[in-house]
């Protein structure tokens, strides 16, 4: 009886203890057109909330509380994503939201974030004009479209012979004209003369009249936006016709393996950037640094991770440290603890903007040798780049 | 579309039933869906914020399909251009509110505006074109809008416009039941009306129609001018609801599948139809959504196929004609219709 009696106080003693829990909400594309980058934030999110649960889970004032997560699959359907918003705080109760993947869906789905003053932290969204609403709610990972190509720029200026002549290539969907729109003014800033500004359909399939213009106007350097069968299109294009300008830099397919699979040695040379590198000097709370979480993400997913996973956790994480910091989950002082965000995770640097975006520079890197190699970070360059490159038949 | 021939083999009970028992019947129906309109006006005060926001969704559905059975269902044209008229309502409201500052309501007329005016243009030109023809000509507009609308400045271009936020579920939900109310009661209106009659007889055989006195080029643009009308007005609350419109997500061809999935499912041709089918498909995606993720298209697809082929002229015509019949009525259906 006495025994029983003690068995039974402590499972009261020890109920509140696991029925307290904190829930983020998220519902992302697990099924239908865009699921296949959508997958990696549902991958990312739940990487995370296992990871610091089995650490403890997150600290309130003296209390620890594990998290609990409640991931929706919104078919890559925004109306019905943005249901889902509504739902998750009206009727499953989350405490906080996570953002769903690209752009788009970001831009409807905040919208109820900031109609229910529940913060949202998104890792999927880069466009300029999710954060340029006056919307207090929403926070991002990832860097602004419009600085994709700012450190490439910067490593140009300091190349000897340095570039004189720019093309500037971009694909009309809303990302990349957001992304030629900065880098355009980044060019001339940069005193760098732009002499082809030529936008193409997306998805397009034939560069040889671009590619000519490029071959004839000598150009130096050519900078595209667009997406990675165009990227790849473009390059064996300027193989076939054996136009060679010193340097080109694309924002897509350089980092991905896919792209060096299906280029082969073509794909030397090749500059891109990225906001992520699965590197030691990444240190982070939970996963110890962006290498081990690498391997850690690789023996449990069976794929490498890449910015789009090192982003999502890293919303998780500022979360985590904004309640934290808050001592509390009131939505409005994890809101203003978020603001002030300022911490080192696999991801990088967390630190949001005034209108609750990151400032993350990009790494400007480069094919060499079969091989992704980072050039060029936060003025100065890393490695050498491969530059002037030269004539296709000597490659 | 047109089963004229086929319909034939079931017995048609009379319309309207004469003398006091026929008006009784009239009368307690109408009390009925005055009761059933008032009810869903309550809702957002008895439900809570995730119904109002799937009926939001619903209505704005329902107004939809109401808005192409008028062209589709009554005058038999399947028009596949009627997420147009939605994007250029939609666009309406997002051009009038961010870029001239106006208010909601002059969005909405400008919305008006903009949808009406090119189906009036557009039905001059296109609606000489029957059945698949038709079909095929107003399919590529919404591609064909989408590139336009991607290049003009004032439109936000290919980025898209982002609206003001306004914290007030309630007011999106009572606008859409007023929308869909007023299409359907447009819709009841032309079911007995001079003007709906000739419709249907453009429907059935347009070159008897043109025989029998109907203009035919001019009921048809004035058919297609108010399918256009209720469409765009449902793209105006959709855009300041959604608070982001861009031209892929709002020209979007399967939108009009789905108004068209709903028209027909309900009953092309009949009052409340498209509404209970706009109803009955949404509470069922909602559902799989919910329950199955992954397979939720795939069984969706599998609901579609199934009403197509057990009941082709929609649960209009299966609430009236099941009766004596019971389950004989399906196999009566696929029999009919060689499945």
């Amino acid at each position: 009886m006495h025994r029983f009696l003690v068995l039974l106080a402590s499972v009261l003693l020890a109920a509140p203890a696991w029925a307290q829990t904190v829930t983020f909400g998220a519902s992302v594309q697990v099924t239908g057109p865009v699921a296949n980058t959508g997958r990696y934030y549902k991958d990312a999110y739940e990487f995370a909330v296992d990871k610091i649960n089995a650490a403890g889970g997150v600290k309130i004032g003296t209390e620890q509380r594990k998290i609990a997560l409640k991931i929706l699959d919104n078919q890559s359907d925004v109306n019905l994503s943005v249901r889902q918003y509504v739902q998750l705080l009206a009727q499953d109760k989350v405490n906080f939201l996570l953002g769903p993947f690209a752009s788009n869906f970001v831009l409807a789905d905040s919208s109820i974030a900031e109609k229910s003053r529940v913060p949202m932290v998104q890792g999927g969204g880069a466009s300029d004009q999710i954060y340029s609403r006056g919307y207090r709610y929403i926070f991002g990972t990832l860097p602004a479209a419009s600085d994709y190509f700012g450190s490439t720029i910067e490593a140009m200026t300091k190349l000897t012979p340095r570039p004189q002549t720019v093309a500037l290539l971009y694909a009309d969907d809303a990302f990349d004209v957001s992304v030629a729109k900065g880098t355009r003014g980044a060019l001339e800033r940069a005193g760098l003369k732009t002499v082809i500004d030529a936008r193409y359909s997306t998805n397009a399939s034939d560069f040889s009249a671009l590619l000519s213009r490029i071959k004839s106007g000598k150009i130096d350097a050519v900078l595209v936006a667009g997406h990675e069968t165009e990227v790849l299109n473009f390059i064996r294009q300027a193989k076939s016709l054996d136009v060679s300008p010193k340097l080109y830099s694309f924002t897509v397919g350089v980092p991905s393996a896919d792209f060096r699979q299906a280029l082969g040695a073509d794909a030397n040379g090749a500059s891109g950037m990225s906001a992520w590198l699965p590197t030691a000097a990444l240190k982070d709370r939970w996963f110890g640094d962006a290498e081990a979480f690498a391997r850690a993400w690789k023996a449990k997913f069976g794929y490498e991770p890449d910015y789009h996973a090192a982003s999502g956790v890293a919303t998780v994480e500022a979360l985590v440290n904004a309640i934290e910091a808050a001592g509390s989950i009131d939505a409005q002082k994890v809101r203003d603890t978020l603001a002030k965000s300022s911490f080192d995770s696999v991801y990088g640097h967390v630190a949001f903007n005034d209108k609750g975006q990151i400032s993350m520079p990009q790494t400007m890197i480069q094919i060499q040798n079969d091989k992704v190699v980072p050039i060029f970070a936060a003025g100065r360059f890393i490695n050498k780049l491969d530059y002037p490159l030269g004539p296709w038949g000597d490659r | 579309m047109k089963r004229a021939g086929a319909a034939q083999r079931l017995p048609e009970p009379p319309e309207g039933e004469p003398g006091a028992r026929g008006a009784a019947t009239r009368a307690a129906r109408r009390t009925a869906l005055a009761l059933a309109v008032a009810a869903l006006a309550a809702l957002p005060w008895i439900g809570n914020t995730v119904l109002v926001q799937f009926g939001i969704s619903v209505l704005l559905l329902a107004t939809l399909a109401q808005g192409w059975n008028i062209i589709g269902g009554y005058t038999g044209y399947p028009s596949f251009g009627n997420s147009v008229f939605y994007g250029l309502g939609a666009y309406g409201v997002a051009i009038a509110m961010v870029q001239y500052e106006l208010p909601f309501w002059v969005g909405m007329l400008l919305g008006l505006g903009l949808g009406v005016a090119f189906a009036g243009l557009l039905g001059l030109a296109v609606l000489r074109l029957k059945g698949h023809h038709f079909a095929i000509c107003t399919l590529g507009l919404a591609l064909v809008m989408t590139a336009i609308v991607s290049n003009l400045e004032i439109a936000g271009g290919n980025i898209g416009l982002v609206l003001p936020l306004l914290r007030s579920e309630v007011l999106f939900y009572e606008l859409a039941l007023g929308l869909a109310v007023l299409a359907t009661l447009t819709v009841l209106w032309l079911s007995r009306s001079r003007f709906g009659l000739g419709l249907i007889a453009i429907r059935e055989n347009e070159e008897g129609a043109a025989v029998m006195g109907v203009n035919t080029t001019f009921y048809k643009v004035i058919a297609f001018m108010l399918s256009a009308a209720f469409t765009a007005l449902a793209g105006g609350i959709y855009a300041y609801h959604i608070t982001y419109i861009d031209p892929v997500g709002v020209f979007d061809v399967v939108l009009n599948v789905k108004m068209i999935i709903m028209a027909v499912f309900g009953g092309p041709g009949s009052v409340l139809g498209p509404v209970v089918g706009a109803l009955i498909l949404s509470a069922t995606a909602e559902v799989l959504a919910a329950r199955l993720t992954g397979a939720a298209s795939l069984f969706f697809g599998i609901v579609i196929v199934v009403a197509v082929v057990f009941m082709p002229r929609g649960i209009a015509h299966l609430v009236r004609h099941i009766g004596p019949a019971g389950w004989r009525y399906f196999i009566d259906n696929v029999r009919t219709h060689r499945l």
